[in-house]
């Protein structure tokens, strides 16, 4: 436990280093934020509420996806691809350690670092300068475990698709595919409720509603009762298990065709 | 006491490869080939080792020491025979075994990219669980040797090659392993460094009987560090011995690697013929003309005096440049195969 503590210490330093990239994402989530305001005030000139959402709900909605963007984000497909491809796996897997675990570790410091520096600023931000309000409810109690979860999973399928790097020899298509899906159709980019009641329902299968929908869901939905966040978070957890231990199988696939064909 | 740290008996390890064909047309039926070809990396090679040794793994490029060092560290599985290490199979337990071996690739690392270097140490710390009096000691041990400490606050990207791999091997040893396996240590480094790198690592082993194998392709890495070697080509051991042997033969060879000018082909035939005809016709003396551009001229130093060798080229050819190099891996190879060490 406490090697993997000193890897997460250690990605929260290495992210520090980028300054200046830091800098610039803190710059361009400010004006995603002002792109927001104006993009969805115009979409709700002359009308209370679409789709049973206020203007306040789904600008508060869409901004702080751009929030949990920046903290979901793990980049572990690529990153893992990269030690697959290069051949660095190699001083991986010569460490005594799990390696689902080792790659988790690396991307938390990440996450943290850009929790603490761009999600919660842009977060107070929002509240505080653009008058929004989010839901005074249980949705808050519940929404700390429901961002680790969101992350967990968004950990979960980037892992799986940087494995992918052992069968294919790029994993560009397949990580662009899900970039776009996870951008679409999980509330990223337009809330849940704006899409048709069928489609609604096939997307609350999926998992990526869960890294954003379902928190977001939390901070904005009212009237939420503590039986409801119990089965957000219930959808999330059941995304993680799944997620992680499809990971694991892979992986432990993957690493026979690495022992035997040298990869 | 048996202290056989390392058994290998008849181990080897194959590769399938497709055989690729040419241009679009040949890469759209590789697709459905089921052309495979086999490549014997490492073939039917036995020995053992035993604690506190450091063995020299050498061979020309290709011969198959990454794919050996591969198997013991458990990243690759045999494909038949026995390999232990400490007694287990390497592969089967990746993770426990990890904790005992250290191991350092020459053209990659181990530390974080991005942290400084002494964060890298202090994972690594945690990772392998060691004890603070052990890290203090043995980075104690390091800063004796070549003052690492100038060198903890920079990031690792910053760092020259051979600073890097000064660290890489400090970062290999920090747990204490009870083998550390060194691929290539010094490939790419200037002398200076290497000779550095070869008393860290002689200190290394004297001071915790670290049992050490050291691949590379360089004769005076072994020459300086290891009493036993092991001579690989082609996936078979060529050579397992004591190192005197080798570098008493060897010792005296050297090459003198000479640019002709209007190279034809045959040049390198007639001054082999007109070499034998002046110096005597036995194998003092090899000619072979390399893709550089370059003719390598080998000449058994006891036997031949070099610069006359290199008087009489320059009077019978037109010579453009002239360097003088140590016996290469590729040669030391051909000359065993020759027969050189019966
Ligand atoms: N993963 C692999 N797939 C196919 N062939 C490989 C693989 N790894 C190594 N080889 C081949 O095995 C032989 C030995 O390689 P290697 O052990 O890297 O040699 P060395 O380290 O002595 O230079 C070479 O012919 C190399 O091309
Ligand atoms: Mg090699």
């Amino acid at each position: 436990m406490k090697s993997y503590f000193a890897l997460v210490r250690g990605s929260f330093m290495a992210i520090m280093m980028y300054r200046l990239s830091f800098f610039f994402t803190v710059i361009g989530n400010l004006l995603y934020i002002v792109l927001l305001y104006f993009l969805w005030s115009s979409i709700y000139r002359g009308v209370e509420t679409i789709r049973g959402m206020s203007f306040n709900q789904a600008f508060v909605y869409v901004a702080l996806a751009g929030s949990i963007f920046t903290m979901v984000k793990t980049w572990a497909d690529w990153e893992i691809s990269w030690h697959i491809t290069s051949g660095s796996i190699i001083m991986d897997l010569v460490k005594p350690l799990d390696f689902q675990f080792y790659f988790l570790s690396q991307t938390v410091g990440f996450m943290a670092f850009n929790f603490i520096m761009i999600a919660l600023p842009s977060a107070l931000v929002l509240l505080l300068f653009f008058g929004a309000d989010v839901e005074m409810g249980v949705g808050l109690l519940f929404l700390p475990a429901g961002l680790i979860l969101a992350f967990l999973i968004s950990f979960a399928i980037d892992y799986i698709i940087g494995l992918t790097s052992f069968y294919t020899e790029s994993i560009w298509g397949i990580s662009m595919t899900k970039e776009i899906i996870t951008t679409l159709l999980s509330g990223a980019l337009v809330p849940l409720q704006f899409f048709p009641d069928a489609a609604q329902r096939i997307l609350r299968l999926l998992p990526f509603q869960a890294i954003y929908h379902i928190p977001l869901t939390m901070l904005t939905a009212p009237n939420l009762d503590v039986r409801a966040c119990l089965g957000l978070l219930g959808t999330q957890v059941v995304w993680v298990v799944l997620l992680f231990l499809a990971g694991r199988l892979l992986f432990t696939r993957a690493s026979r065709v690495l022992m035997v064909s040298g990869g | 006491m048996n202290d056989t740290v390392v058994h290998v008996d008849h181990l080897s390890k194959h590769f399938r490869i497709l055989n690729r064909r040419e241009g679009l047309g040949g890469a759209i039926r590789d697709l459905f080939s089921a052309d495979y070809k086999t490549v014997r990396a490492v073939d039917d090679i036995s020995f053992d080792i035993q604690a506190g040794e450091i063995v020299g793994y050498i061979g020309p490029n290709g011969a198959g020491k990454s794919t050996t060092i591969k198997m013991m560290t458990g990243v690759l599985k045999p494909s038949d025979g026995t390999l232990l290490v400490s007694g287990n199979e390497p592969y089967a337990n990746r993770r426990r075994n990890a904790q005992t071996m250290g191991v350092v690739f020459g053209q990659r690392t181990q530390l974080w990219w991005d942290l400084p270097v002494i964060e890298s140490f202090r994972i690594l710390k945690e990772i392998y669980r060691v004890d603070d009096a052990t890290y203090e000691k043995h980075l104690g041990m390091f800063n004796e040797l070549v003052d690492l400490k100038a060198l903890y606050s920079q990031p690792v990207r910053k760092l020259s090659l051979g600073q890097r791999m000064l660290c890489d091997i400090t970062a290999s040893f920090l747990h204490n392993p009870r083998i550390v396996f060194l691929d290539e240590p010094s490939i790419g480094l200037d002398v200076s460094v290497k000779s550095k790198i070869r008393s860290v690592i002689r200190e290394l082993n004297r001071a915790q009987r670290t049992t050490i194998i050291l691949t590379t392709h360089d004769l005076g890495d072994v020459e300086a560090l290891c009493r036993r070697i092991i001579i690989i080509d082609k996936g078979k051991i060529i050579y397992d011995g004591p190192i005197g042997k080798v570098t008493a033969l060897f010792g005296a060879y050297r090459t003198l690697k000479v640019q002709i000018h209007n190279y034809k082909e045959g040049t390198s035939d007639q001054l082999e013929a007109a070499l034998g005809a002046r110096f005597g016709g036995d194998a003092a003396i090899a000619v072979e003309h390399t893709e550089t551009g370059w003719t390598d001229v080998t000449v058994n130093q006891d036997q031949v005096p070099l610069f006359d060798v290199l008087r009489f080229v320059m009077e019978t050819l037109p010579i453009k440049d002239v360097r003088i190099v140590e016996i290469s891996m590729e040669n030391v190879v051909q000359q065993i195969y020759d027969g050189a060490l019966k």
